[in-house]
């Protein structure tokens, strides 16, 4: 018996290695491993005969040899096969899910916050931090806006002291670094900021990416040439710009930058209120007040600054339309990103 | 500031320029067009009609049945109107036209008799209030033609966005002269002479007390006035840019503020006592006052008072008193047009809450030198409508006159600055295009005047913005700076954050980010201890609402709203985790200490978002959140310990209050705790109405930014094989697994690499009060194979000592 369990297994070993079609592996398989009639089979019913002490020791040798030949059976299958669907019956639902652990995913507004973050780095600027909590000399006084200037108005702002404020922009981080450090200086300050206005358009916190440049001979084409670089960099596209005047207490000459509306790419359309252009952020070079204040030379140096809203360029960049979203946190708006 | 295109040009024709266009322009100048509105869009099928024939309604006396002629047909129209008449020339809306207040015409038969349409009056065409009867066109006026061509009423609203340093384009004639530096065409006079202000022959006097507050006060008296409507184009002016007609006077003043940007006021002079104006400082007892809207205002002792000869009669530049205002039986006024101190007027403003047109203008800078101009064109207007007499001169107090601001403005800076070339005299024409005189002082030069209506321009750099401003941005180049290298600075806080979030989100959480303020309740319903430093918040003085009326002191009621509102909306299996600010004050720093923290938070099913196929039914527990920061914590390489808060080792740590007891940890490394980790308590649970358990973990990350990093240090591959030994024992069920491993690990057992827990295990067949715990040990020799007999050796000498030490006995069956 033991004799002939090892031959068959060399035979069928042997006769294996003769397949080369799919026909002769259905052959194949009828002969050795078929139910009814195949070697293997009938061998193992002769196994009710041997004596019972040997019983167990053959029965373990006998299915060995099955597994051992019904294993080289499939990898010839396997080598044999083509990609016909009749040739996958019997194997595994290739259709199943794959199984992971999936991950989680940043706010969008991280997400566009680090972007805008990570280009500027690229071109050189560090980034710095400062106090939500702030005080009304570095977010308004510091920056050209005494305490009865109409441009207050433009902030509504959040107090917790008669002098201590919220925030309403990162730009207190200018005069903050510039009194701490001489020229050249490229920054940028990301952070939250805080307006006392709610409604669709409006959150009284939303975020902000300030940034600043000062050295010699910086000019006004400098501006524009970063803010331009910026903005193909970060829509991943040569957008047309579009630089109008505007006001602001901390820059002169004061810009707002617009750039070819991203949804209808400048035909008009609902989103750009049929202009054609979009917002997205104010600049301008610094006011030689500013630079004074932090006992810079205006007539030596001279520099730039800019800051933008980053629920707005995410609501631009991935056709967010209610800004209150941002701050619900619903699994179904945060999945999307 | 809003203004019509007809009105625009009045005073600059633009001939050949659209309403778009000039918008266009304004814009790219720094005057931002809002909107540009066409206006009676609602009008524009309306049109003239001719009454052929007239006669009586068969079944209403008050209604006529009319023939009329609307240039293409000849239709009947039942009408009430009782000017209605054969001949006369009207307006019909025919059926399908919509009337301005939304009324759809259709054909109808009224009382019987077939209508085709509607014979309208001036007020149901939204013109005016007349109702009298029928609108009527001259008799000459042919059919069919649209009324809004009739009536030369086509025309488009134009709305700017101004910014505050502009206030000089606060008014038409403003926008007028911007758009003549852009257009063929010279702006108009506002008056053809001004007549001299002497002061003589008057019987009324003026005295400026505050000359400080009040640079300029100029006055007119007109007798014989009668107060009354103003005429239509007037009144439709003024509606147009938003404006309530009153009466004739009081629509003057303000159609001149509009016009030309000098804010005015007329008094009733019979009602002046004394007949004397006197701008000074309220007495202490002038504490209240009733402005002309019917309201009392409380006075300060710092406001500027307009008053006669015993009391207030006017805010100065912010609102006239109802005492001395124009009514219908004025038939003397008297004419303010003065400038006051633009601080003052907006300090006043903002502390009695009246925000007018006039303290708009007059907070953010008023032309001087426009008061006589002004007054002479008011007076000249209210002599035109009300053929009231005005007296042959005024008076002019005049303090605070000031020489005209000359700047030099060199030509190197303003290319240097633009970074372009510009020529000395295309600099200068520019500069000329908006009324500035500017003349050569040398080749690199100019000699700059600077118009006293523009008072932002008050130095070298304004006037650098005015020429970039007209040069236009776009033609300025674009060129990118050239720096020294350097290396930025890095913020390694914000590198820490940054690789935290993702590993955060590597392990399934998403990113929350919640308002820095929120509601002070969140602190009770944390059940923080009115002695916890959390409780020393940074209060809001204004908040929006209470539910944002402090700064944050802890993250997790942020977190636990947001999985509160998920469940609402049906997601119940939730990971989440914010890394932000809270703010405390526990300095007598004025500035609260602003620190980062990471909270997350899981709750519901173990792996949402994952294939229920593989992973359904999998309910998340302590163990999800302890694995999550202990996975954190290795892959940050630092060396913190995640333990349970009872270890005598730090009395100080206590659990927190919104933390399950039973199910409590603290991150420590030896004696610093940086955070703690557990099951959320089930009183704060119910706080915030969630009924499912949420477990979390929050880390100071400026703790945690301090502690040591696990330097990367390699160490030679073993060259010898390990050999492993399970062992399964049985100890009391108060042994914590962790307490064998360290017990183990203390004894620093030569060879033994390693020790898991594979398995623990309580129920039957193990004794009640019992427990069984299996540990995989692993055996290596650096230099040698270890032989079976040697590993034995040190197994059994391993299980011994736990034996002894734990009360621990084999779990048999093994």
């Amino acid at each position: 018996m033991e004799q002939e369990l090892n031959r068959l297994r060399l035979e069928a070993e042997q006769a294996l290695t003769q397949v080369t079609d799919p026909e002769q592996l259905e052959k194949f398989r009828v002969t050795y491993l078929g139910r009814k009639s195949g070697a293997i089979t009938s061998l193992l019913r002769q196994l009710g005969k041997v004596a019972s002490e040997d019983r167990p020791r053959l029965g373990q040798l006998a299915n060995e040899i099955k597994q051992h030949i019904e294993s080289q059976f499939h990898d010839k299958k396997v080598e044999l096969c083509d990609d016909r669907a009749e040739n996958r019956l019997g194997t595994i639902d290739l259709s199943l899910p794959g199984r992971y652990l999936p991950f989680g995913k940043l706010h969008p507004v991280t997400q566009v916050m680090d972007e805008i973050c990570s280009i500027f780095e690229g071109l050189g600027f560090a980034v710095a931090e400062g106090p939500d909590v702030e005080t009304d000399y570095y977010n308004f006084e510091a920056l050209n806006i005494p305490r009865h200037h109409p441009a207050r108005d433009m902030h509504d702002t959040f107090y917790v002291a008669d002098s201590i404020l919220l925030r309403t922009h990162t730009s207190p981080m200018q005069a903050r670094i510039m009194e701490q450090q001489d020229p050249p200086l490229r920054y940028i300050a990301p952070g939250k900021v805080y307006r006392r206005d709610s409604d669709i358009t409006h959150t009284p916190m939303f975020h902000q990416v300030e940034g600043f440049l000062v050295d010699r001979h910086v000019s006004f084409a400098d501006l524009k040439g970063v803010l331009t670089s910026f903005t193909h960099k970060m829509f991943e596209r040569e957008l047309a710009l579009r630089f109008r005047p505007s006001f602001f207490p901390f820059t002169e000459p004061s810009a707002e930058v617009d750039i070819a509306c991203v949804m209808c790419g400048g035909s008009g359309c609902r989103v750009c209120k049929r202009t054609g252009w979009l917002e997205i952020l104010g600049s301008g070079l610094i006011d030689p007040e500013v630079l004074k204040m932090v006992g810079y030379d205006p007539d030596t140096y001279s520099g730039f600054a800019f800051g933008l809203g980053v629920e707005r360029i995410a609501m631009l960049k991935y056709g967010i339309d209610d800004i209150r979203l941002y701050y619900e946190n619903d699994l179904r708006f945060l999945t999307q990103f | 500031m809003k203004f019509t295109l007809a009105w625009l040009n009045e005073y600059i024709p633009a001939e050949g320029m659209s309403a778009a266009q000039i918008a266009d322009n304004l814009t790219m100048r720094g005057l931002e067009v809002d909107s540009v509105t066409t206006m009676f869009t609602d009008l524009e099928s309306i049109t003239t009609a001719r009454v052929v024939q007239v006669v009586k309604h068969p079944d209403a006396d008050k209604l006529t049945v009319c023939s009329v002629d609307t240039g293409d047909e000849t239709v009947q129209v039942v009408c009430g109107a009782p000017n209605v008449r054969p001949g006369m020339v009207t307006a019909i809306a025919k059926p399908g036209v919509k009337l301005p207040d939304g009324t759809k015409i259709k054909k109808a038969k009224v009382r019987g008799v077939v209508s085709e349409g509607m014979l309208c009056s001036a007020r149901e065409l939204g013109l005016n209030d007349d109702h009298q009867g029928l609108i009527e066109f001259p008799e000459d006026v042919s059919s069919g033609q649209p009324i809004v061509d009739v009536l030369n009423i086509r025309d488009s609203v134009i709305e700017v966005d101004l910014t505050p340093n502009r206030p000089d384009c606060a008014c038409v004639r403003g926008i007028a002269r911007e758009v003549s530096s852009f257009c063929d065409g010279v702006l108009k006079p506002l008056v053809p002479s001004v007549t001299p202000l002497t002061g003589t022959g008057l019987d009324f006097e003026v005295l400026i007390q505050e000359p400080a507050l009040c640079p300029r006060y100029t006055a007119r008296k007109l007798t014989n006035v009668t107060v009354g409507p103003s005429p239509r184009w007037l009144q439709q002016r003024l509606t147009a840019v938003g404006m309530r007609p009153i009466n004739n006077i009081v629509d003057v003043t303000n159609y001149v503020m509009l016009e030309c940007g000098q804010p005015m006021h007329a008094f009733d002079f019979s009602t002046l006592k004394g007949r004397k104006i006197i701008v000074r400082r309220p007495s202490p007892e002038e504490n209240r006052f009733t402005t002309l809207d019917g309201s009392e205002r409380q006075i300060a002792p710092d406001m500027l008072l307009i008053c006669d000869n015993e009391r207030p009669v006017a805010v100065a530049g912010v609102m006239g008193g109802l005492e001395t205002e124009i009514t219908e039986t004025t038939t003397t006024i008297l004419l303010e047009s003065a400038c006051f101190d633009p601080v003052s007027i907006r300090q006043t403003a903002r502390s009695i809450g009246v925000h007018s047109e006039s303290s708009y203008r007059f907070e953010r800078g008023v032309d001087p030198d426009l008061a006589d101009t002004a007054l002479e064109r008011a007076v000249n207007l209210i002599v035109e409508l009300t053929g009231a007499t005005a007296d042959p001169t005024g008076i002019d107090v005049y303090p605070g006159k000031k020489e005209p601001l000359t700047l030099q403005l060199r030509t190197k800076r303003v290319c240097s600055l633009l970074g372009m070339q510009l020529e000395q005299d295309v600099i200068a024409d520019h500069l000329r295009s908006i009324e500035f005189t500017v003349t050569e002082l040398d080749a690199s030069t100019l000699h700059v005047t600077v118009p006293s209506f523009r008072v932002d321009v008050e130095r070298g750099i304004d006037l650098v913005e005015e020429v970039a401003r007209l040069v236009g941005y776009n033609e300025i180049p674009t060129s990118l700076p050239f720096i020294r290298m350097d290396y930025p600075k890095r913020d390694e806080l914000r590198s820490l954050r940054q690789t935290i979030a993702q590993l955060m989100a590597a392990q399934g959480f998403y990113e929350a980010i919640n308002y820095s303020f929120v509601n002070e309740e969140h602190l009770d319903d944390c059940s923080i201890q009115e002695t916890d430093p959390r409780r020393m918040v940074t209060r809001l003085l204004n908040p929006l609402s209470e539910d944002q009326s402090i700064m944050r002191s802890l993250l997790l009621p942020g977190l636990l709203e947001n999985i509160r509102r998920n469940i609402n909306f049906q997601r119940t299996d939730i990971r989440l985790f914010e890394i932000g600010k809270v703010f405390l004050r526990e300095t007598t720093d004025p500035l609260p200490d602003e620190r980062f923290l990471l909270c997350a938070v899981i709750s519901g099913q173990r792996y949402p978002e994952a294939e229920p196929f593989y992973f359904a039914n999998q309910a998340t527990d302590f163990y999800d959140i302890k694995g999550a920061a202990v996975n954190l914590l290795h892959a940050l390489r630092i060396q913190a310990t995640v333990s349970d808060t009872t270890d005598p080792a730090f009395p100080q740590q206590r659990v927190q209050p919104y933390c399950d007891p039973t199910q409590a940890c603290v991150i420590h490394d030896g004696g610093l705790s940086i955070g703690s980790l557990g099951a959320v308590h089930p009183k704060t649970l119910k706080a915030f109405g969630i009924k499912q358990p949420v477990y979390f973990l929050e880390i100071d990350l400026e703790q945690l930014q301090h502690l040591t990093q696990i330097p990367k240090q390699f160490t030679t591959l073993p060259k010898y094989p390990s050999v492993k030994r399970d062992v399964s024992l049985v100890v009391p069920d108060s042994v914590a697994a962790g307490a064998l491993l360290e017990a183990i690990q203390n004894k620093r057992q030569k060879y033994l690499e390693s020790i898991q827990i594979f398995d623990v295990y309580q129920g039957k067949p193990i004794q009640t009060g019992f427990k069984s715990v299996a540990l995989s040990l692993t055996y290596r020799s650096a230099t040698a194979t270890l032989d079976d007999q040697s590993v034995d050796k040190l197994h059994n000498k391993i299980i011994d000592f736990l034996m002894s030490e734990f009360n621990a006995a084999y779990r048999e069956g093994i």
